[in-house]
């Protein structure tokens, strides 16, 4: 039995198309506060632009800056989530860091106060895997609200102002 | 000897590589000396077989259960060759709420040139495993510039420039390099990594640009109003059906954190028809051709996540038949022994 195979470059090459996503709401947005079925309002900044994530989200997007494009993630969990050293440390790991000890961790978050009142935001950083995120830990009554920001290093400094505005404006909505 | 050197080999070089150079492989080198590997060797095996059929002193009915087991054999060898060519072997992975179409190779990768410049879709031209290497040009009519792969990376790390770099580096190549490293035991624990060259553009995106596996932010670039994106990325085979996860259950053994059991409750969307269906251990989902086993999952509070092995193999029910065949000849060979065993028993008491 022989076979015989082509070696010509067209057969390793393939080409498709794919619709591109459904595009965004246009219609302003700052206006008035977005509300989901979970509970929680927020304000976004425009240019923010809602994205499909998973169904653990309560909310997604895509963050444009001047080198490419962030993701961010809203979760909730019950109770506290697992703690702050296990998720800093899974998002650290994440990044190909070593893990830190509670205390190190604590000194560098920075504390922010806001609709949920006073939160922590940290930032970690892999310059090495030019990848880094920004990360924000808000308590609601019984339950945590995770907020992810991932994008590079210069990407994260572009957008941590607009980030700080976000997490600030997560209230419980009536 | 093969299958004894091939497998000690696993132990140190891992098994996708030990596989590739001695069970897949036609030839395969010993210091200097080369050797037949897998592929050559079955083949010769299989020619072998198949002489025996031009041997007239078979064609007669008392030999039909040794042909029978021949066909058996050689019908082995053609299933072994048809899934050694033609299968396929990757993964599904999918949030949950999430849907997807296509399946990742565990060990093949793909350079996806994406151009993002039509309103309502996205084009891509994709450059399989087989191109991506040194000194290979890419080209193609989608794209109005060439892609010269200047080092193709096993294995690498991105790490940062300890000096300013050169004015040919663009993208990522202006902060960092990729330091290549030794691949890994196991394939799938490389970051594979691309260093190119984009040529004769007359626009300021001509320079020397690199990518790896796993790129966070992908490179982007504008040649003539037209905007691309380029990733490399595991290769993807697209499929004609979607599957959506609606639920991954994970069940533990009482008392510890060893899972006894784990399922996933998906839809199978094909043509606008949905169908639930669970894939659980053991319980594989087969449909189209493929088949898809839960192989594992991946807990965080990002959401569940489901990932299924996906197979694709045309040789499957190849050993199931040709057992099946050989067994067959086996018993109707026996079958037209036994009167003559019966005979030498009697002769053997009576004597």
């Amino acid at each position: 039995m022989v076979i015989l195979q082509s070696c010509g470059q067209d057969t390793h090459i393939r080409t498709y198309r794919i619709a591109k996503p459904k595009p965004p709401d246009t219609a302003p947005r700052d206006e008035a506060p977005e509300t989901n079925s979970a509970g929680f309002s927020w304000k976004k900044p425009e240019s923010w632009i809602p994205s499909s994530g998973s169904s653990m989200r309560l909310a997604s997007f895509d963050i444009p800056y001047s080198e490419g494009s962030g993701d961010l993630s809203v979760i909730q969990l019950g109770g506290t989530g697992g703690g702050i050293e296990a998720n800093v440390n899974r998002w650290r790991r994440q990044l190909n860091l070593e893990p830190q000890s509670l205390s190190k961790i604590e000194k560098e978050m920075i504390e922010k106060r806001g609709g949920l009142g006073v939160y922590n935001i940290i930032r970690i950083i892999n310059e090495e895997m030019d990848s880094a995120f920004l990360c924000a830990i808000l308590t609601a009554g019984n339950q945590t609200l995770f907020v992810k920001l991932s994008a590079n290093p210069p990407g994260i400094r572009e957008i941590e102002a607009d980030f700080i505005l976000f997490c600030s404006s997560l209230k419980i909505s009536i | 000897m093969l299958v004894v050197l091939g497998t000690l080999a696993q132990k140190d070089m891992g098994l996708f590589a030990a596989q590739n150079r001695y069970f897949s492989a036609w030839i395969t080198w010993f210091w200097y000396v080369p050797m037949p590997g897998g592929r050559l060797t079955l083949i010769i095996i299989l020619i072998n077989l198949s002489f025996f059929f031009f041997n007239k002193s078979i064609w007669k009915i008392k030999k039909l259960g040794i042909v029978i087991l021949h066909l058996g054999g050689i019908l082995l060898f053609v299933g072994g060759g048809l899934t050694a060519i033609f299968s396929s072997e990757g993964n599904m992975v999918i949030e949950e709420g999430a849907q997807s179409n296509h399946v990742e190779d565990y060990h093949l990768m793909e350079l996806a040139v994406i151009n993002t410049s039509a309103a309502g879709f996205d084009e891509f031209t994709i450059f399989d495993q087989p191109l991506l290497k040194r000194n290979q040009l890419l080209r193609h009519a989608n794209l109005n510039f060439e892609i010269e792969i200047l080092n193709y990376l096993e294995n690498c790390e991105p790490a940062r420039r300890t000096s300013p770099a050169g004015i040919q580096y663009k993208g990522m190549l202006k902060n960092f390099m990729l330091n290549e490293l030794k691949p890994e035991k196991e394939d799938n624990w490389n970051r594979p990594g691309l260093i190119y060259q984009i040529n004769n553009t007359g626009t300021n995106a001509d320079g020397m640009y690199g990518i790896f596996l796993g790129q966070p932010i992908a490179q982007t670039i504008s040649i003539n109003d037209k905007d691309f994106t380029i990733i490399l990325r595991r290769q993807r085979t697209y499929l004609p059906f979607s599957i959506k996860l609606l639920d991954f259950k994970k069940i533990l053994h009482p008392g510890t954190d060893i899972p006894k059991s784990f399922s996933s409750e998906i839809n199978l969307i094909e043509n606008g028809a949905v169908r639930k269906i669970l894939i659980q251990m053991n319980e594989p989902l087969r449909h189209k051709g493929y088949t898809f086993f839960q192989s594992s999952f991946i807990e965080s509070p990002d959401g569940e996540t489901t990932v299924l092995a996906a197979v694709k193999n045309y040789g499957r029910l190849f050993p199931y038949i040709s057992s099946i065949i050989m067994s067959i000849g086996l018993l109707f060979h026996l079958s037209q022994k036994l009167p003559d065993l019966f005979k030498k028993s009697r002769e053997k008491i009576g004597s």
